[in-house]
């Protein structure tokens, strides 16, 4: 591993080792580029992973103090938790599920195709989607997602035997065991998935994808990577001509330190790349760094979501298996006949007994809630996955009065639901249990949201740079040397899970900071 | 939440084994599971009065609140059959003390091996080698599904924005957008405003209304 001066100002300083922040980084080094990694978490490997959801939980979310409001349940169940997110090296993408759809074409231009819609802060993409045609394969061989690039379909697993004949059953067509970013069959040096049936709690088998199996390890062989774990930024400084210059962190010893950069990537997920942003207020940037449009931290979306558990009179065993091997595409169209804009994905989950007495129906006790789980072993899971409109009034904000151990405001996240994802919803719940009652199932369990595992929106990307804060290549619109690298940039959430998306705009970032640098342009 | 005691022997409360009693009938009562054996209550019982040490308030009001349940129960909470006893704690469950119970037990006796063999949840797999020898596709009361993407003649129209729109004219007609937009609206509002037929939307229905564009 390199070995990078504090001082040496010719590096790019990436902040996040995840999705975005994980890619980015090995596409730079492998490109000759310097980049010190800043990683908040520690470096926990898969060896380390334990089979146990709290335990896991414990081991790997991103548990630092947060505060929530607004009308959203989490902020009455779990108030301190608005997101279940990773903090360790490899980021989120350590726990992700790993359906990967692609988005599509309409969803980078839903300004024009919904039209405006009251309350929601609807812009275009300042990209379509033959800007990401090419990276879009790459991000899938990256992955290695099944169904994809000549790779195989994982097989047939209980749960999704259900979801399936129930989705035939009801009319669907477009459902599969994937795409989905789980080796069927050894692929890129990593084994075939043994449906082990645990995804959140990281993959010890490593036939799941994640940048600490693939893009870090790969960036450190470059020689050109200064892996730094357990340091977290906190905040990003500029030169008089307002070029970020420094990123200052703290050590696992709580000290704080400075590394000057050539370029910063800031890839902290939908909720500290803001804070960050935020926290790097500044004479020059009162606001907050890249907030002229005033949108840093706005519009924050966490997809609309909620989960069905139905019950059968018979075993289905739903805990064994890749947990998002099952997806139907039917309802990710665009169709305001339904009664709302955008379109969700309907998707194989499960939780084990512990998880599932936490988040099926948080609050509850009696009868009722033990017959949920009375019927484990004959339950079937599916998630609901969709579009939630932007709102700039959902929104990361630095909490005046909440402070963390090192003494730094905590990030605020207020959610409104929007009528739109109410009624997706709603709909979603409705079309789960007809597929569910077309296989027979005796009850069916509307379970709410989970604290949010898709957070987007909060420095998005806009044409113009009063809309948003970063343009088509996630550079931000106020400072030139300092980019943006996840979900943040997401200018709406579409209805396909993120992670996909994230990687492909990471690729062409990368190698438009590449190519920029050539060109001594950065 | 936690207020300071004026004199420091009220931190001195101590739940008595008649408590523990009344605590773990409690549990059971709030979360009853017939398949399960005493063991698992008695643990989350246990676990309950432990974090109680930890904190003064919720030591105070589990004691407090132990203690006057049977005066709900006009006699022994203990002696009450599920249904009463039931209805005793239904009343009780915006408190404090009913809330550190139902919370505590949430979270620590759904961790239990004993209540996931009980249940049917076969906990770490890994060691074992996972599922893939193990039945992770045996339900066989169902036929066999297709695993790959679908072949066949319906193509998938990812867009419907309804007649003359840019998606279906293939132009991108200026006034176009607002139409769909005021669209999403209406629907919307009745949406909000009726109860939808939950058919709506399914492919079926899509298809026959797009064959009348």
């Amino acid at each position: 591993m390199a070995d990078f001066d504090q001082n040496d100002d010719s590096v790019v300083v990436v902040i996040g080792s995840g999705a975005g922040g994980g890619t980015v980084t090995n596409e730079l080094t492998q490109a000759g580029v310097n980049v010190v990694l800043l990683e908040a978490g520690g470096y926990i490997t898969n060896e380390d992973y334990v089979n146990n959801e709290w335990a896991a939980f414990n081991q790997m979310a991103w548990l630092d103090p947060r505060t929530t409001t607004g009308s959203w349940r989490i902020a009455r169940d779990f108030p301190n938790l608005p997101a279940w997110i990773v903090k360790a090296v490899g980021g989120t993408t350590t726990h992700w599920s790993g359906a990967t759809p692609r988005f599509n074409p309409h969803e980078f231009k839903t300004r024009r195709h919904y039209g405006r819609i009251e309350g929601a802060n609807l812009i275009d993409w300042p990209i379509t989607l033959d800007d990401l045609a090419p990276y879009y394969p790459q991000a899938e061989n990256n992955i290695g997602s099944t169904h994809r690039g000549g790779r195989k379909a994982l097989p047939a697993n209980n749960n999704y035997k259900v979801l399936a004949n129930g989705a035939e059953r009801i009319g669907y067509h477009f459902y599969a065991t994937g795409p989905y970013g789980t080796n069927a069959e050894p692929y890129d040096g990593r084994p075939a998935s043994i449906q082990d049936g645990f995804n959140f709690q990281g993959d010890k088998q490593k036939s799941k994808w994640s940048t600490l199996v693939r893009e870090i390890p790969r960036a450190l062989a470059t020689g050109n990577l200064d892996l730094r774990p357990n340091s977290h930024a906190v905040q990003i400084t500029h030169d008089a001509r307002g070029r970020a210059d420094a990123v200052l962190y703290l050590d696992a010893d709580g000290n704080l330190q400075r590394q000057r950069a050539r370029v910063v990537c800031v890839a902290g997920n939908a909720i500290e790349t803001p804070r960050l942003l935020l926290l790097s207020a500044s004479a020059m940037f009162p606001d907050g760094l890249a907030n002229s449009s005033g949108q840093v931290g706005r519009n924050y979306m966490r997809h609309t979501t909620g989960s069905a558990y139905a019950q059968f009179d018979k075993p289905v065993n739903m805990h064994r298996g890749e947990t998002m091997a099952g997806l139907i595409a039917d309802e990710s169209r665009h169709d305001p006949a339904r009664g709302f804009a955008g379109g969700y994905y309907l998707e194989t989950l499960s939780l084990g007994v512990p998880f599932l007495a936490a988040f099926a129906d948080p609050g509850a006790w009696g009868p009722g809630f033990t017959s949920i789980l009375d019927g484990y072993a004959n339950t079937a899971g599916l998630w609901i996955v969709g579009e939630d409109m932007p709102q700039e009034t959902n929104r990361v904000t630095l909490n005046a009065s909440v402070t963390d151990k090192h003494g730094l405001p905590v990030p605020n996240v207020h959610f409104d639901d929007h009528p739109n994802d109410v009624a997706m919803r709603d709909h979603g719940y409705k079309q789960a249990e007809l597929l569910y009652e077309a296989v027979g199932a005796t009850s069916v369990q509307r379970t709410p949201p989970y604290p949010s595992t898709h957070n987007l929106g909060t420095a998005r990307m806009s044409a113009h740079p009063e809309d948003g804060v970063v343009d088509e290549f996630g550079r931000a619109h106020d400072v030139p040397n300092l980019f943006v690298s996840d979900g943040s940039v997401f200018t709406t959430g579409a209805a396909a899970n993120p992670t996909l998306t994230i990687v492909a705009l990471a690729l062409r970032q990368a190698e438009h900071i590449v190519d920029s640098l050539k060109k001594q342009e950065l | 939440m936690t207020f300071p005691a004026k004199y420091p022997q009220l931190n001195d409360t101590q739940l008595t084994e008649r408590a523990r009693t009344v605590l773990i009938r409690v549990v059971r009562v709030a979360f009853p599971h017939s398949r399960l054996p005493d063991g698992p209550y008695e643990r989350t019982a246990d676990i309950i009065l432990k974090e109680a040490e930890a904190s003064n308030w919720f030591r105070v009001a589990l004691t407090q609140g132990l203690g006057s349940l049977d005066a709900l129960a006009a006699g022994d909470f203990c002696s009450l059959d599920d249904d009463k006893a039931y209805k005793v704690l239904k009343r009780i469950e915006g408190t404090d003390f009913f809330g550190f119970i139902r919370r505590t037990t949430v979270l620590n006796l759904y961790d239990d091996p004993v209540v996931w063999e009980a249940l049917g949840y076969e906990g770490p797999s890994f060691d074992k080698g996972g599922y893939i020898n193990r039945g992770f596709d045996d339900l066989d009361w169902l036929p066999e599904p297709r695993i790959e993407e679908y072949d066949g003649s319906v193509q998938f129209e990812p867009i419907w924005e309804g007649p003359g729109s840019a998606a279906t004219s293939g132009t991108g007609g200026a006034g176009t957008p607002t139409a769909a937009g005021d669209q999403v609206r209406d629907n919307l509002k009745a949406t909000l405003s009726t109860q939808q037929d939950p058919r709506e939307g399914a492919p079926a229905d899509k298809n026959s209304r797009k064959a009348g564009v």
